[in-house]
């Protein structure tokens, strides 16, 4: 009686797992929209492919799937709800930003007629205002044209504090933003802002969409085109978002550049490097990125393209010069011997396969080092130098414990922590070794990102200037050089316990980030990044390790792939499969 | 037993409160949500300081968890930084069932994002402890009952094997040979990662296709450590004063075995099974993460290491309800097997 009663519930078990399977919850609901409106192209750019001639009847092709395996799932789709990289780079897809930037880092007019500059009036000579002329044949998926109302909205949806956004940069840089007829927006600035083009319209918000919702909720936080945007302006449109499963887009008909030819893009997400791995190879996704270094080989023999793309982060070792560091790195002569100390080259050789190089400076992987001064020597691996530098300064191992003592007898022990990241813990146990070797004393740790990214609130370490040495990969506000690292008032305090400078206040240094700033001519704004660069360098307030491109994996049937370092995704429209 | 059962019921509820606050504390002091928002650069201190007001977590930590607990509609907050507090609040806490918002997928219902996977991980984790209970019996008692035999000895080496092979090997090693190598071979191949291929669509036999993998995975390892447990149950009982009766009255050896020794020797696995139901609904983060399976475990590892407290707290909480109810359940099933169990 007993086991007949297991073997019920076994049965009962059974067949409830096998209706689960059948009665899986739909995905994302897509929001009832109207059919869209087929907008007949208007004169193209040439770059947009010739309309193609009548075919004959013929059966419907299977439609073309290309299928990314992504490490990471997004949190949101919108804009300006997500900081993350595996969110952002999506934005080409279904979103479409004012200018956007070529395999080259270049910029190239998208929803403008041309980038403003000074010398075809778009930016006034005092640098205060800037005009964007739009294209007039710019239309969002639903047919809605796209005008200066929609780029309005978007700003006046950023600065009201009711919607809760990740960022307001650059936008509270603003006075405002006006919009005096409907291809017509006018961007005026209390003071110059240099870096406009970097940062400026990464993503129109349809305002024929996200207004009625704003002003029935009052905020935009809620609204479900946050997480299923039906409406945008990309060569594709958001289709399907299934929770922690996949993402899926489908061809916009209404792009005004031209119909994509990869009818859909499929986003498996794979959060694991060895399965991303497993699926490329596999031929169970055409794309994937963020790949381990080591894997590379593995699939260049698998006949798959790796694309190496800059994307202006490079690896360093951030310098705590603050108070509360110690006196050994504060010393500039202890910096330039560490400088000579780590073998570079060697890393990058021996841990990251010659896949990149090192780095002299942040500003390397931008504009092809337009902003690094001409004057920087390279550090050169050179221990027997660093030996005789701090000899010479006094460091000397009295003990004979191969660690040297500053003049007070106490070891030169200084403190390096980074995350936990294998290829940065693998570096930090080769620095030891190299720096042990020179008699400085390098005690190592790590820390979870969201621990070490913490703030000075929070204890995080290199917040409270418990680090010496920091290490991490980093950018400028890529393509642009700007930073405001080392600005005095980014100090982190109890007064400041969100300021993010977590090296410390260098006058001249802090003066000259602030002079960049408002510099509106290009000369003279190299100028200063060139003298930033140097003497950066020269005094080792940030050492380069190696350029951190991005890595692209590829199926080599996939035609037309090029990758831009900011707009990753740029010509997916382009993309086709070989035939 | 009624009165046992609704004494253990109320006893849940201060033992729910403590283990709330225990998680709550822990959550609080496992990162900052706002360091990085989940991207490649710092976030910027004007930023910061702003979130931190807006999602109420520049608040005393007995304020937060006051608000996650009975809701702030009846009090407003101070959402401009002016200092004075004239918005109205609009969460209602969880003694309502409104388990907030999500920080990570902002504006997005707790309870949505978790039951978006519930189900997911439930397709999995049910039919692998089903495989478990019947490979772990079946085996356990052919061992026991052919005891330092050669095929006792096979068995016995195979469960050390798989019983001390971490789960990430097994699962990345049947991938790339099921997956990656046979198909380079020409071989029928099984998908390396996923619930269906986009190309074909997400149909049952889709599923059922790759639920293979990461079921085997979770078997292995499950399955070789519980067939040693029933084998030694087994042993025992087989030889007990009662079973000698029950031969010797002239039983079958079928009836012997099944009626009498394996009902006894699985009494202890009974309560095994009843804490390993609730994980049910944690799902399994290594596996679902290799094989990307939408499920809870990689729910719970994604939100974790974004420190998004509502969501972490959603799933531990009811994760904590499904083992004080998974626990009176076994007990109840525990006395109803055993006659002389009795609880007053």
């Amino acid at each position: 009686m007993k086991i007949k009663l297991w073997l019920i519930v076994m049965t009962v078990l059974i067949v409830f797992s096998l209706v689960m399977t059948a009665c899986q919850p739909a995905a994302t609901p897509v929001p009832a929209t109207d059919e869209p409106v087929v907008v007949e192209p208007t004169a193209a750019e040439p770059a947009a492919p010739e309309p193609t001639a009548e075919a004959p009847m013929e059966a419907p092709m299977e439609p073309q799937v290309v299928t990314f395996a992504w490490t990471q799932e997004p949190d949101s789709l919108h804009p300006f709800y997500t900081d993350m990289w595996f969110s952002a780079t999506l934005q080409q897809l279904y979103l479409c930003w004012a200018w956007e930037f070529d395999d080259q880092n270049v910029a190239y007019p998208n929803l403008v007629k041309e980038i403003p500059s000074v010398e075809n009036g778009g930016i006034s000579a005092d640098g205060l205002t800037i005009t964007l002329h739009l294209r007039d044949d710019i239309v969002w998926s639903d047919g809605e044209p796209i005008t200066s109302a929609d780029f309005k909205f978007t700003y006046d949806m950023l600065m009201d504090d009711a919607n809760s956004v990740n960022s307001k940069y650059p936008y509270d840089a603003l006075d405002s933003v006006e919009a005096p007829d409907a291809q017509t927006v006018v961007m005026n600035f209390p003071e110059p802002f240099s870096a406009w083009e970097a940062n400026f319209w990464r993503g129109i918000l349809p305002k024929h969409v996200l207004q009625p919702v704003f002003d029935t909720e009052g905020s935009m936080m809620g609204a479900d085109w946050n997480l299923a945007p039906t409406v945008g302006c990309g060569p594709y449109i958001f289709d399907e978002w299934e929770s922690g499963s996949f993402l899926r887009f489908t061809k916009n008909e209404n792009y005004w550049k031209g119909t994509a030819k990869i009818d859909d893009v499929f986003l498996q997400f794979v959060p694991d490097d060895a399965a991303q791995t497993a699926a490329l190879l596999a031929g169970d996704a055409d794309l994937g990125t963020f790949i381990p270094v080591s894997d590379v080989p593995t699939f260049q023999d698998a006949g798959l393209t790796v694309f190496t793309v800059d994307s202006g982060y490079a690896e360093g070792w951030f310098i705590n010069f603050r108070d509360m560091a110690s006196p050994g790195i504060r010393d500039v002569v202890v910096r330039q011997a560490i400088a000579m100390s780590l073998d570079r080259e060697a890393i990058s050789q021996d841990l990251l396969l010659g896949l990149t190089h090192p780095v002299e400076t942040l500003w390397d992987p931008i504009a092809g080092g337009a902003y690094v001064s001409p004057d920087i020597v390279p550090w050169k691996y050179d221990p027997e130098a660093a030996k005789t530098m701090l000899e010479d300064a006094g460091y000397i191992d009295t003990d004979g414990d191969g660690i040297r003592e500053y003049k007070d007898g106490s070891p030169l022990v200084l403190v390096h922590g980074t995350t936990i990241r294998e290829i940065r813990q693998d570096i930090q146990a080769v620095a030891q070794q190299q720096l042990r070797e020179v008699g400085i004393d390098l005690a190592i740790e790590s820390q979870d990102s969201d621990i070490f990214f913490g703030g000075y609130a929070d204890g995080a370490p290199p917040a409270i200037g418990d680090q010496d040495i920091m290490e991490w990969s980093d950018s400028t506000y890529f393509p642009d050089p700007d930073t405001d690292y080392w600005l005095c008032s980014q100090l982190p305090s109890a007064d400041n316990p969100y300021g993010y400078n977590y090296y410390g206040c260098d006058e001249k240094l802090d003066a000259l980030f602030q002079a960049q700033i408002i510099e509106t001519d290009p000369t003279a704004r190299e100028a200063i990044f060139h003298e930033i660069s140097k003497y950066m360098h020269d005094n080792v307030l940030w050492y380069g390790i190696y350029s951190d491109p991005d890595l692209w994996v590829v199926n080599s049937n996939l035609t037309n792939v090029k990758f831009s370092g900011v707009t990753p995704f740029y010509n997916i429209w382009e993309w086709d499969f070989a035939k | 037993m009624s009165r046992y059962i609704i004494r253990r019921l109320l006893q849940a509820i201060p033992l729910l409160f403590i283990i709330s606050v225990l998680l709550f504390v822990l959550m609080i002091n496992t990162g900052d949500p706002l360091s990085t928002l989940g991207g490649r650069r710092v976030t910027r201190p004007e930023d910061r300081e702003r979130l931190s007001r807006q999602l109420g977590l520049d608040q005393p930590i007995y304020k937060q968890y006051l608000f996650w607990l009975i809701g702030n509609d009846w009090t407003k907050v101070d959402m401009e930084g002016d200092g004075i507090a004239e918005t109205p609040g609009t969460r209602k806490g969880i003694l309502r069932g409104d388990f907030g918002t999500s920080m990570v997928q902002r504006g997005k219902a707790v309870t949505e994002i978790i039951l978006d996977r519930l189900p997911n991980t439930l397709i999995l984790m049910i039919p692998a402890e089903i495989i478990v209970i019947i490979l772990s019996l079946a085996v356990g008692v052919y061992s026991a009952l052919r005891q330092y035999t050669v095929t006792d000895h096979i068995i016995t080496g195979l469960s050390f094997i798989g019983y001390s092979m971490p789960i990430f090997f097994i699962a990345l090693v049947s991938m790339y040979i099921f997956g990656v190598n046979f198909k380079a071979w020409g071989l029928p191949y099984l998908p390396t990662v996923g619930m269906f291929d986009p190309k074909i669509g997400k149909t049952t036999g889709q599923v059922l296709l790759h639920m293979v993998l990461p079921i085997f995975s979770l078997t292995v390892i499950s399955a070789a450590g519980y067939s040693r447990f029933v084998r030694s149950q087994m042993l025992e009982v087989i030889s007990e004063d009662y079973i000698r009766t029950a031969r010797s009255k002239g039983l079958p050896n079928r009836m012997v075995i099944t009626g009498h020794a394996l009902k006894n020797a699985a009494l202890p696995l009974v309560t095994i099974i009843g804490l390993d139901i609730p994980l049910l609904l944690g799902g399994a983060v290594v596996t679902e993460s290799i094989f990307a399976w939408p499920g809870m475990g990689r729910l719970f590892i994604d939100h974790l290491s974004r420190s998004d407290t509502p969501v972490v707290m959603g799933i531990l909480m009811m994760i904590s309800v499904a083992v004080i109810l998974s626990q009176l359940i076994t007990d109840i099933i525990y006395a109803w097997l055993d006659p002389r169990i009795r609880y007053s």
